[in-house]
């Protein structure tokens, strides 16, 4: 297939935010209404991904390679089973998230669209790079619109949550530079060619010993972005200050980047270090789960709550991430889907209420659903989901991954399963605070129930939530093949480190694994 | 080649400096702007003579001024940064009365200064052409002679640089009482041989070192940088940002080049580098931290890039550091051009609290200056990410990794306050509003230049990474 495919999905948003920048202004509908066709063409290409995508096949597809400049930085694009689902994640909220935000922005329509726009196009890229170089561009090139889009339209502390947030990223992603540096460089030094080939890496075996630096820089970068316990500090301030669409992307999608990080290079790359750091993860995870439900119970701002249950729910997808088997990271993969769906359709829930009643602290409600029994029907979907009640995507995923977990460890398990325990405890009992019992503030009186727009929006996360929840076969069975590969080549590769660590004791030893090469060495082990 | 010619770039810049001082007298006062479109003329032909001689090697006084492929890519982004200054300089001066005659002719005499100096490898020659440049820049940094400031800074710099003029005849004493030449390369030929190597040569390098270190503001030979850069008048702090830096760092690249391949004893000079580059970049970017005042920011922002520059030194990756180079002229240049762009008659908007709210009201000026801003912070995907990561990787294959995770860290805390800057441009409501002067074609011109000079240089660098390689091995081996 010659149609750049990829490219075209990923740059359509920059294109249309350089079109956006030559409409006036005033024509604030017009503006609207282009970048909302934008991103639904964006969208139906994504479609076509997933329609013409190869499950059999672990091998990255739709691949576009070109040289781009020297020190092998290549232009160097594909998706596997993993990245092809966050992808599509992207592009279907994409429009969603413009929707949700239709009446709400109104000041600076034009630089709010614009930057929506370059967002996805840095997002898409992050997902689809297979150059780490490339790579590293998108994922901080990525931080500027999210920079502006809360610091801009954000709330009251919108300066002191938009630094926070770019500068904790900042400091992950700059070490995770320097291990890249010093990848690029041990790779030359070995092969005597440059490469920022992200499958060259892989074909590097490294000293245990450099691995585990290189993987604390990595995974230091992930772990701030999904985030694990103690790098979540920037998380809370930053969904409470941004704008409703702004939480909606961070949440959906800009946390996955962390997990697809430790999925992609983290973990395949690093493999002897993952086995070394892999109890001290877990327990963060699992601090991670129980301190963020915790939190979650005693927060007074719904948003803060449902941000709070993100730090929960992520430390599960972690936690399932680092039982290393396939129930675990299938699981772990749907999960994040699933959570971008149900938090997504939860902060657009409370943008729905903010819109009405200009807050969100829980003691200002009180028996909404009287006076808005549609909402109350789709809030309580969107919070079964994100509970994990059978029937809905998030049991699927949460089912799967305590089952990875339980077979890597019983224990973590048992602890892991607080999430959903947590999670239904907090939920239920704000959606009781907010929505049910006596009607204790008369401005409550005056909330109109859903529009047809925001009804429009909500719907198709909702038939989503029901799809995955009942069928959730047309989802895991494309990602098989790729996980299993995934998974392989970490044990495998666990496997003939060990086995050469006893023979050779070197500081510094990079072998490259040809199938020749691999083979002798094999035999030679035997 | 042994040719007349080398010394044609160097002849049609004195040509116009000595041309625009004698027009200068039968102008009116209204009319100055033509000395400018008569310098920028010069600028043109002497750019477009460089290209021609590419690749020709031409060279007079027995080899002590050659027009090698590195002097002539060098002389030309010195020349398009001039340009640049000049340009933002024709409304500048008759909005900020520094509408003097001699402004023209001092900027290109200051350049001049800089073609001798990085078109020689005598240490005598380079002095010679530090001294035209030193002059007239102390005059330059004192121009607007009714105000404190200006004087403060010109009298700060020329104690200075005297100085650092002091220091580096002291070095090259030392190194001719011990090597017996002045020439770079014999200079350096003596480090190989292990007998004679004597103290008193290496701290002939050291001061030499020093020397330079003021031109282009190490720490801690830094001091004199805000207050100078504050003073004086904007366009010129533009210059001196860029200009001397470029030319310091053209004569360490000609000493290092071979330096540390071949000195017995290189320990004791990279480790004095090293220490240097690191107090420059953290030091500069903490004191950047507290400063309200734009000019001041930009100067602390330009030592803590004298680091990062040194740090391709310390890499010896010499094609990288003049791939900085090039990216430094632009965002730089582009955000004193922002920076000019906010000014009205008689006055300069310089104070953090001035820039609140200007990116809605001035969109243009404001996403450009953003741009530069984030560029000179190292974000992808503008030119300053793509010159770090090609120097910081440099490093790296040559085992500097703590230096680099300190290079890191501190462009970590630039992060900060570049972002401050655009906090106030977008995310602040404004107490007041400024006017400006919106009509100023060339500064735009300046902008969009630098605009496309950042861009470019990020996603698609292509044919100046190749220019450059061919500059840097053009350089004779020893």
């Amino acid at each position: 297939m010659n149609f750049p495919i990829l490219t075209f999905i990923t740059f359509i948003p920059l294109v249309g935010a350089v079109l956006l920048i030559f409409i006036h202004r005033d024509k604030e509908d017009l503006l609207r209404y282009i970048s909302l066709g934008i991103v639904l063409v964006a969208f139906v290409f994504s479609l076509f991904l997933y329609f013409s995508f190869n499950a059999e096949t672990p091998e990255p597809q739709f691949v576009e390679k070109k040289p781009w400049l020297a020190y092998g930085i290549e232009y160097h694009l594909g998706i596997d089973g993993i990245s092809l689902f966050l992808v599509l994640l992207t592009t279907f909220l994409m429009p969603i998230i413009l929707l949700s935000s239709w009446r709400y922005i109104r000041k600076r329509v034009k630089e709010y669209l614009i930057l929506m726009l370059i967002l996805e196009t840095g997002i898409i890229g992050v997902f689809v790079s297979l150059n780490l170089f490339l790579f590293y561009v998108f994922w901080e090139a990525m931080l500027i619109p999210m920079y502006f889009l809360i610091g801009v339209w954000g709330g009251k502390r919108r300066i002191y949550a938009t630094l926070k947030y770019v500068l904790f990223t900042m400091l992950g992603s700059l070490l995770m530079l320097v291990a890249i540096f010093f990848l690029h460089s041990m790779y030359y030094k070995a092969m005597g060619v440059y490469s920022l080939n992200l499958f060259d890496y892989y074909n590097l075996i490294l000293n245990p010993g450099i691995q585990i630096w290189l993987f604390l820089a990595f995974a230091l970068a992930f772990a701030i972005k999904v985030p694990l316990f103690p790098f979540h500090t920037w998380l809370p301030d930053a969904h409470v200050e941004a704008p409703t669409a702004g939480s909606v992307i961070l949440a959906a999608v800009l946390l996955k980047m962390g997990v697809y990080g430790f999925l992609r290079f983290a973990l395949p790359l690093f493999p002897d270090a993952v086995m070394t750091f892999l109890p001290f993860l877990s327990i963060l995870c699992l601090i991670g789960i129980i301190y963020g439900g915790l939190m979650a119970l005693v927060q007074k701002d719904i948003k803060s709550l449902v941000a709070y249950s993100s730090v929960s729910h992520m430390g599960l997808i972690m936690l399932a991430i680092f039982a290393l088997n396939v129930e675990g990271v299938e699981g772990a993969i749907y999960q994040m889907l699933n959570h971008g769906l149900s938090t997504g359709a939860l902060f657009l829930i409370v943008g729905i209420l903010y819109e009405r009643a200009h807050t969100r602290m829980i003691k200002d409600f009180g028996g909404v659903s009287k006076q808005m029994p549609v909402f109350a029907a789709f809030f309580l979907i969107c919070m079964l989901s994100s509970v994990g009640l059978p029937g809905l995507n998030g049991f699927i995923g949460e089912i799967l991954c305590l089952f990875g977990i339980f077979q890597a460890n019983k224990i973590y398990a048992i602890l892991g399963v607080t999430t959903v325990i947590l999670a239904a405890w907090y939920l239920l009992w704000m959606y009781q605070r907010v929505m049910q019992g006596p009607i204790t503030n008369e401005k409550i009186l005056s909330f109109k129930d859903m529009n047809k727009r925001e009804i429009g929006y909500i719907l198709p996360i909702v038939i989503m939530m029901f799809w995955m929840g009942i069928y959730p076969n047309t989802f895991l069975r494309k990602m098989d093949s790729s996980v299993t590969h995934l998974l392989n080549k970490i044990k495998e590769r666990g496997i003939i480190f060990t086995k050469a660590q006893k023979d050779k004791d070197v500081v510094l030893k990079i072998e490259h694994k040809t199938e020749k090469k691999n083979t002798e060495k094999e035999e030679q082990f035997r | 080649m042994n040719s007349f010619f080398a010394l044609f770039p160097l002849l049609i810049i004195v040509f116009a400096a000595l041309l625009v001082l004698i027009l200068e007298v039968f102008l009116k006062k209204e009319n100055k702007n033509y000395l400018a479109y008569i310098s920028l003329a010069f600028l043109i032909t002497c750019f477009v003579v460089c290209i021609k001689f590419w690749n020709r090697g031409y060279s007079y006084f027995n080899g002590n001024l050659i027009l090698d492929n590195l002097s002539l890519f060098l002389i030309s982004i010195l020349i398009l940064a001039t340009g640049f200054v000049f340009l933002l300089s024709m409304k500048y001066i008759s909005l900020q009365n520094t509408n003097y005659g001699e402004f023209y002719a001092l900027l290109l005499l200051a350049l001049s200064g800089v073609i001798i100096m990085v078109s020689s490898k005598d240490l005598l020659v380079i002095f010679l052409g530090l001294e035209v440049l030193s002059i007239s820049s102390y005059a330059l940094a004192g121009l607007r002679r009714d105000d404190q400031k200006s004087s403060e800074a010109a009298i700060k710099y020329f104690l200075l640089g005297s100085f650092a003029t002091a220091f580096l005849v002291f070095g090259l004493a030392l190194l001719y009482g011990s090597s017996h030449s002045t020439d770079i390369s014999t200079i350096i030929q003596y480090f190989q041989s292990e007998q004679s190597l004597t103290l008193m040569a290496l701290f002939g390098l050291g001061m030499v070192i020093i020397a330079f270190g003021f031109k282009i503001a190490f720490v801690p030979f830094h001091m004199w940088t805000p207050d100078v850069y504050q003073g004086a008048p904007t366009p010129i702090t533009a210059f001196f940002s860029v200009v001397p830096k470029a030319a310091g760092f053209t004569i360490l690249l000609r000493i290092f080049l071979f330096y540390w391949d071949i000195a017995l004893d290189s320990q004791a000079i990279f480790w004095l580098l090293w220490v240097i580059s690191a107090l420059t970049m953290v030091v500069g970017n903490l004191l950047a931290l507290r400063q309200t005042n734009l000019k001041r920011i930009l100067a602390y922002s330009s030592i803590a890039h004298a680091g990062y520059l040194l740090v391709a030194i310390l890499a010896r990756d010499n094609s990288s550091l003049v791939f900085y180079l090039t990216v430094y002229l632009f965002m730089n240049m582009g955000a004193f051009a922002a920076v000019i762009a906010l000014s009205k008659k008689d006055k300069e908007y310089l104070e953090l609290e001035d820039y609140a709210g200007i990116g809605f009201r001035y969109p243009w000026i404001g996403v450009t200056f953003s741009i530069f801003l984030l560029s000179l912070a190292g974000f992808p995907p503008t030119g300053g990410f793509l010159a770090k990561f090609f120097v910081f990787s440099a490093a790296v294959r040559q085992g500097l990794v703590p230096l680099v995770i300190i290079a890191v860290l501190a462009s970590l805390i630039s992060v900060f306050y570049y972002m401050r800057i655009i906090v106030y441009m977008y995310m602040k409501e404004p107490s007041y509003n400024i006017e400006i002067t919106v009509d100023n074609p060339a500064l735009f011109l300046v902008l969009f230049l630098c605009l496309y000079g950042v861009l470019q240089l990020g996603l698609y660098p292509g044919n100046i990474l190749l220019l450059i390689k061919q500059a840097v091995s053009s350089i004779p081996l020893l």
